[in-house]
């Protein structure tokens, strides 16, 4: 237990903290504090110098200059093992896990409990890390395997983990990004544990309903620098963003571009247990969306409409026509394309330039004599570029250089070159910057303006209220309902993803 | 005028890893040369140029698949049945061309099954040509009792031992190979589709990229390629044996990692290849011209290829 001498002294300390890399400058003069027992945002755009930060603390970079206290001890983070000892345990975004290993293994991985030094005392290890694990979530069973676990799970095993070593200051980024509603509420009633026992918890997201329900205090940085330390509970969602991206982003309303003409109806597609009797009419010049809980099976429903795979039952009607799309070649040709959630996976071919990611599709139409007319991909990849404000304009430049925003754009150039009438977004804004969030938003509204159909699965209610003309909303692999505009709200939005049924 | 050189340079397409692979080649002949006196007359040029060609014409096929993020293990078997089969047909008097056609068949053939195998039924590259390498050889041993096919007639021989520019015949046809090879990497949709399976799967097949088509065309072209290099070692031996191409797939193998390409898939040069063949060709030669035993030549193959690695990753950083 804290007395109060310690409990003055804030957990952790940083002071003028600036880390350089060769032509940018990732973190300048950076300084704040975080007690025990306080969870503290870090928000900033991509490239804000967050991430540095963390691994700063985390002991895998070093700092140029500046101090880091903790209890109002200087400590030395050199390495990550130095840091380890100080207390200090970073939960990574993407959980650093041995899949194959139990979670009492995964929990003692790289210092396990022995007998005698030599052997490895597993009955103690997995004692010691059922206590941990039932204060936290008594539904993990220390012997299970990790693969075996929900995301969730996993991330309440690494802070269980962060626990065995007696942490005092855990730092977590983006530990929502893979997370349900539901999940989520699960690791708030963590962080409050965590809290009880004083631990300072440093929590990195982009989530800010999320931040703002979970911190009290945060950081905003821009460009590598501090903009302010704000008191959440007195400061407005709408300010902080403004504080982050450094400008006000102006939305446009939404504005209605739906003709009467319908593109595409859908009737009764099921796939296995995993898409179940979906039907739907698409019109041109509609955004319609398809908002639901994660695992509710939009993304699926997406793969079978692109032909990436194929439905077991139902109908696609194209211009009211039934078609069935072997592979999502046959898709393509008939004007529906896919803009992956997952760009990485999905998405990109990361180690080609742009100008090669975009024309990939439209090919076969840009040869002669079998050879590539690279003049003419190169004009006319670099005109839809401009359109969508690509930057920087080097489509010479490998893609996986861009930001995840700009590499949006260039996928979204791939299909307007492929002249696709029909397009599926799949979360089109995930891992995208807040100020490249607005430009996205308008590009979709353009699309929809110039006649081009929109399916925009979205697990962000604000987007889709932002941008749907109609919503259909589902719920384990089945539809819960459909909503007009007229009937669009959160509430009705969530009631149907979580309870099947519309709550007046 | 920097720019300009820079701009001219990317135009050429020249990388910075071909670069370094050049580099290291110089070095290599500077070593040579000032050991031996031999090592720099144009006749022990041309000489590792031939001796390089067949390793040439299997690491160009090899690339390829690798760019597309496989690997054929089978090209050593599948040129030893092209020899075969085709020597055996040239033994019963069947004209050169029937014969030649005959040899790139069976490669196509070859290639086709891997890439059947490997597209469509979606088996792993390496276990797929390991499991074909074992049958291709075995068919070879069959099909002649293990018996090479001796005496091939002078007319077929002939056709590789001439010389066209002060250059043997095998090493044109190496180079005109490489240049179509690099014509269809860089500027042709199969060349990219190449790229971009091997890049990212995923994202290829949701590009509408022929993925099955891409896959199984890149093991014809290794097969074919492989059946050319047979048919250039017979007229070179006079002979066909079953037992030819012994470990051919790990030359390649080692020329295209050498050239920059990566095992990873996605990435890769047909000029760095070459390069990477002539580099393994020139120290054979080197060392055999300073009375090096085999035993050392082989230590230096592997201390190259683990060298032109570490190279790689000091040059690029880490991940």
């Amino acid at each position: 237990m804290p007395n109060d001498a310690q409990s003055k002294e804030y957990a952790i300390t940083l002071t003028n903290i600036s880390k350089g890399f060769p032509g940018v400058q990732a973190l300048e003069d950076v300084s704040f504090t975080v007690a025990g027992g306080e969870v503290h945002a870090l928000l900033g755009e991509n490239g804000a110098g967050k991430s540095t930060l963390l691994k700063i603390l985390s002991g895998i970079y070093h700092a140029d200059s500046g101090e880091i206290k903790m209890n109002g001890k200087h400590v030395d983070l050199r390495n990550p093992k130095l840091a380890k000892q100080a207390g200090i345990a970073l939960i990574h975004q993407e959980l650093q896990q041995v899949p194959e290993l139990d979670v009492a293994q995964n929990m003692f991985l790289g210092n396990p409990l022995t007998r005698f030094g030599l052997f490895k005392d597993h009955a103690k290890m997995r004692q010691k890390a059922k206590a941990l694990l039932t204060q936290l979530d008594p539904s993990i069973d220390v012997r299970t395997k990790i693969k075996n676990l929900r995301v969730a799970q996993r991330q309440i095993v690494e802070i269980a983990k962060a626990l065995l070593v007696e942490a005092t200051v855990i730092a977590m980024d983006e530990p929502t990004s893979s997370l349900t509603p539901i999940e989520f509420e699960k690791l708030v009633r963590v962080i409050e544990q965590l809290k009880a026992k004083n631990v300072a918890i440093i929590y990195v997201s982009h989530k800010l309903d999320e931040v703002f329900r979970v911190a009290s205090q945060a950081t905003i940085l821009r460009d590598g620098k501090k903009i302010g330390d704000v008191d959440l509970s007195t400061t407005s969602e709408d300010a902080v963003v403004n504080m982050m991206v450094g400008r006000s982003l102006d939305i446009p309303p939404h504005e209605s571009h739906i003709q009467n003409e319908v593109v595409l109806s859908v009737d009764g597609l099921c796939r296995n247990r995993h898409v179940q009797a979906i039907s739907f009419e698409l019109r041109r010049g509609e955004v319609l969306g398809v908002a639901g809980l994660v695992g509710s099976g939009r993304t699926e429903l997406a793969r079978l409409i692109t032909g990436v795979d194929r439905p077991t039952s139902g109908e696609i009607k194209l211009h009211g026509a039934m078609v069935s799309f072997s592979d999502a070649r046959k898709a393509i040709a008939a004007g529906i394309a896919l803009l992956p959630e997952d760009r990485k996976k999905e998405g990109i071919i990361p180690l080609r330039s742009v100008a090669s990611n975009t024309a990939l599709p439209s090919l076969p139409k840009l040869t002669r004599a079998g050879i590539i007319k690279n003049r003419e991909v190169a004009t006319r990849v670099s005109e839809l570029a401009r359109s969508v404000n690509l930057r920087p304009h080097l489509i010479e430049r490998p893609i996986r250089l861009f930001s995840g925003g700009n590499q949006q754009k260039a996928i979204l150039c791939r299909w307007l070159m492929a002249g696709s009438e029909i397009l599926i977004f799949d979360e089109p804004t995930r891992g995208i910057d807040v100020g490249a969030k607005g430009e996205i938003y308008r590009l979709i509204d353009r699309l929809a303006g110039e006649g081009r159909s929109i399916i925009m699965i979205s697990s962000e209610l604000p987007e889709i209220l932002r941008l749907c003309d109609n919503v259909i909303v589902m719920r384990a692999s089945a539809m819960a309902g459909k909503l007009s505009r007229a009937e669009l709200s959160e509430e009705a939005v969530m009631s149907l993803a979580i309870t099947g049924k519309l709550v007046a | 005028m920097e720019d300009t050189l820079i701009t001219r340079l990317k135009n050429m397409d020249i990388s910075w890893r071909d670069m370094g692979t050049v580099a290291g080649l110089i070095i290599m002949v500077i070593v040579f040369s000032s050991l031996s006196d031999v090592f720099l007359t144009q006749r022990n040029l041309v000489n590792i140029l031939q001796q390089s060609s067949i390793n040439c014409c299997i690491a160009i096929g090899m690339t390829l698949v690798i760019i597309s993020g496989g690997i054929d293990l089978s090209v050593g078997p599948t040129a030893a049945l092209a020899a075969v089969l085709s020597g055996t047909l040239l033994m019963a008097g069947y004209p050169v061309p029937v014969v030649i056609s005959t040899a790139l068949a069976v490669g196509l053939c070859c290639g086709l099954l891997n890439g059947v195998l490997i597209a469509f039924a979606g088996l792993q590259p390496f276990i797929v040509t390991l499991g074909t390498l074992s049958l291709f050889r075995a068919l070879a041993l069959i099909f002649t009792g293990g018996n090479p096919v001796l005496g091939l007639p002078n007319e077929f021989r002939q056709l590789f031992a001439s010389q066209i520019l002060g250059l043997p015949v095998p090493v044109i046809v190496v180079a005109v190979l490489a240049i179509t090879a690099t014509v269809l990497l860089k500027m042709t949709p199969l060349g990219e589709y190449i790229l971009a399976v091997g890049g990212n799967e995923e994202a290829a097949r949701v590009s509408g990229v022929p993925i099955e088509r891409t896959k199984v065309l890149t093991y014809m072209i290794s097969g074919g390629l492989a059946s050319l290099a047979a048919i250039i070692l017979m007229a070179r031996l006079g002979a066909a044996e079953p037992t030819l191409g012994n470990l051919w797939e790990l030359e390649a193998i080692a020329a295209s990692a050498i050239g920059g390409a990566s095992l990873m898939g996605g990435k890769g040069s047909i000029f760095g290849t070459i390069l990477g063949a002539i580099v393994l060709g020139a120290m054979r030669n080197g060392l055999t011209l300073l009375n090096v035993q085999a035993f050392y030549q082989l230590l230096a193959t592997g201390i190259i290829i683990i060298l032109a690695m570490l190279v790689d990753r000091l040059a690029r950083g880490r991940g």
